[in-house]
């Protein structure tokens, strides 16, 4: 013989012997037939078969047989066979048998006496009855990817061994049969992809539909939602109860993945399906606790807020589990906290009591209650530095033209026009107490003026400025103390407008009012200076000491409200200072 | 604002009198300075102070600041009440060392 029947001759794929090669016309030509076929094929596992049953013909085997890679069970499964023994199905473990080997280490070889070869696996040919004596086998890989293998059995002419030229034909084959199968799994994947991507849409739909519809434009509550993702761990509701009274509520669902998502969705359904007969809500929290802690899902748990508005009164009853601390702005344009009274819910199992979740009870009195998630106070602006609660309360004020809806609103639009890519969820929710016929916010018009005063901005000017203002608090009705801190506050009020506003001229002026009405005494502070970086304004405590933010310090502590109102000239400064007469109205403190 | 300057059983006394406000503070910052000049042991007469602003204050932790920088005595005494309740609001009054009285700080100093 030519060769020893033992020879083991493992060879690269990529490299061949090229002497031994003879190719003749009868070659190429099946080779670019059966390779354009299955560069186009629609039906792979026919197209497959074919190519199969052509090269075994051509190379004159008794048969073959073509596996398919499947890595997530390890095994080689056969998708074609020609021969007289179909062994389509057969299942071999990846990295066994001749094939598994040629698989496993990417290689081609050619098996002149398979009993020869420890490799050689018995039990296909025990189950089928056929007796294998040699084999050619090349490996199936597109960019290192390994995707199977081609194997031909018993060449039956000639010598009976199978030849390199006979090798070069199936490596063809297979780089051929590997590029179609490698596109099939692409397309598969995108088909997937599409569907995963459709189911995600319905979800996000789904969910959509969970959060209620914007009311008119008359109703006190309001809310919006702004997902980072397609799916969102936050969410709020609302409904009218029977008795025209307001069930509103905001909940965070620790984590941002599809199992928040979901967990969302079955809080703000038991929110919406306990809200209708539990009418208290640290009773209704304390319910949608035990709920949640029944099936808890480990180390995930919810923070919620809810409440209830009587629109007619403004009295709100809310009850917090573990949530960011609400705000309230008072129609007078001070915030006021209201923290948690109880961890979150899905933790442990609470009462509804004075141990557990506690309710509190107040009026807005004409203000506004705000309830949002971390997604607002940890957003980003378009500076890269965060919202935080100050920012909030800035644009609460400074849009306090708009109905609570279009100042929320304005938030949204604050923190998602900025280019940046937003991480987690913005979730607000306002209440409004927008009754008719509530005093007005303030008193400035001519019937409530106290007194009007003009002075020149300079330091010998300030002590009568403050005899002026020290009558008006006694006219007015203040106490003494109280009278007191006022002339403080407008004391350092106009100290910063002579040492800031006019620097170096001595030639300013400015004008103090002061009004007075229903408790409220309002300072307006007007000069005609250059006007001054509200931003660069801000309280500062002595530990960083200079006298100018130590006065905006005394000023802020004293006073209910500090705000620079925009001037129609756009020319000088106007600070408006509200203090609130302590024992005129029981509602504020 | 007026001031007067007295010594006191070893003490430099600074009392001060009417407001103590953007247009005084300069003149109230300057004396007690220059107090640090002579002595180590200034006190502060609050008693008859009936207002100050923030200027005023700094003037008072400036003083409290070179004291500390040459190792002198200084404290407040027989604070009036306006000005307890600025320094109240500033978070100062746990800055200062403050006494009822001028011979109680005089007493405290020895």
């Amino acid at each position: 013989m030519a060769n020893p029947p033992s020879g083991d001759d493992r060879r690269n794929p990529h490299v061949f012997d090229r002497r031994k090669s003879s190719g003749s016309s009868g070659h190429l030509e099946l080779l670019s037939k059966m390779s354009g076929h299955l560069a186009v094929t629609l039906n792979l596992e026919e197209t497959i078969q074919k190519a199969l049953d052509l090269i075994v013909k051509f190379v004159k085997a008794e048969g073959g047989a073509l596996f398919i890679l499947e890595e997530k069970f390890n095994t080689l499964i056969c998708k074609a066979s020609a021969g007289p023994v179909d062994i389509r199905g057969i299942r071999i473990r990846s990295g066994e048998g001749i094939v598994g080997q040629c698989v496993s280490v990417d290689t081609s070889r050619i098996v002149r006496d398979v009993q020869q070869d420890p490799n050689f696996d018995q039990t296909v040919d025990e189950s089928t009855g056929f007796q294998t004596r040699s084999i050619l086998c090349a490996p199936m890989t597109v960019n290192g990817r390994r995707l199977g293998a081609i194997e031909l059995v018993n060449k039956s002419s000639e010598d009976g061994f199978f030849s390199d030229t006979d090798l070069l034909m199936l490596q063809t084959l297979a780089s051929a049969a590997a590029l179609a199968i490698n596109n099939a799994h692409m397309a598969e994947e995108l088909v997937e992809q599409e569907r995963v991507s459709r189911e995600l849409e319905l979800a996000t739909e789904m969910q959509r539909s969970l959060l209620p519809q914007s009311p008119d434009s008359h109703f006190p509550v309001s809310g919006t939602n702004l997902p980072a993702y397609e799916m969102s761990g936050d969410f709020y509701d609302f409904f009218e109860l029977d008795d025209d009274r307001i069930y509103f509520s905001l909940g965070d669902v620790s984590g941002k993945g599809m199992d928040a998502a979901l967990l969302m969705s079955k809080t703000a359904s038991l929110f919406r399906c306990l809200g209708k007969t539990i009418l208290e809500p640290d009773q209704l929290l304390a319910t949608i606790n035990r709920e949640l802690c029944e099936t808890a899902i480990h180390g995930m748990f919810v923070t919620m807020v809810c409440g209830i508005l009587d629109p007619r009164t403004g009295d709100v009853r809310l009850a917090n589990a573990g949530h960011e601390p609400p705000l309230v702005q008072s129609r007078y344009g001070t915030f006021t906290e209201l923290p948690a009274s109880a961890p979150p819910l899905g933790i442990m199992t609470l009462q509804a009591a004075d141990d557990g979740i506690r309710e509190e009870q107040f009026n807005l009195n004409g203000g506004t209650l705000y309830i949002f998630t971390d997604g607002v106070t940890e957003g980003s602006l378009q500076d890269g530095t965060r919202l935080e609660q100050s920012g909030f309360q800035t644009i609460m004020l400074e849009r306090s033209d708009l109905p609570a809806a279009g100042r929320i609103e304005a938030v949204v639009k604050l923190l998602s026009d900025t280019g940046r890519k937003r991480h987690d969820d913005i979730t607000l929710l306002a209440v409004e107490d927008n009754r008719p016929g509530l005093p007005g916010v303030g008193p400035a018009d001519e019937s409530s003026l106290v007194s009007r005063y003009n002075f020149p901005a300079r330091a010998d000017a300030l002590h009568a400025v403050r005899e002026v203002v020290n009558n008006a608090c006694e006219r007015c009705g203040c106490a003494r103390e109280a009278a007191t801190d006022i002339m403080i506050a407008v004391g350092e009020a106009c100290q910063n407008v002579v040492r800031h506003a006019y620097r170096d001229h001595d030639e300013g002026e400015a004008s103090l009012e002061i009004y007075c009405k229903d408790g409220i005494l309002e300072f307006r502070l007007q000069d005609t200076a250059q006007p001054v970086d509200t931003e660069k304004v801000k309280p500062r405590w002595p530990e960083e000491l200079g006298p100018g933010g130590l006065g905006l310090c005394l000023i802020h502590d004293i006073m209910d409200s500090v705000e620079y109102l925009p001037l129609p000239e756009g020319r000088g400064n106007l600070l408006r200072m509200v203090k609130l007469i302590k024992g005129y109205d029981n509602n504020e403190t | 604002m007026k001031h007067e300057i007295v010594q006191k059983q070893g003490a430099t006394v600074v009392i001060f009198r009417g407001e103590i406000d953007l247009e005084s503070s300069p003149a109230a910052r300057e004396t007690l300075l220059k107090c640090f000049g002579d002595t180590s042991n200034v006190i502060v007469d609050l008693s008859d102070v009936s207002y100050i602003d923030s200027s005023g204050v700094a003037s008072l932790v400036e003083a409290l600041q070179a004291s500390k920088k040459n190792g002198s005595q200084f404290s407040l005494a027989a604070v009036s009440e306006p000005t307890r309740r600025v320094l109240e609001l500033a978070r100062l009054d746990k800055v200062f060392t403050l006494h009822d009285s001028v011979d109680a700080a005089i007493q405290a100093h020895a």
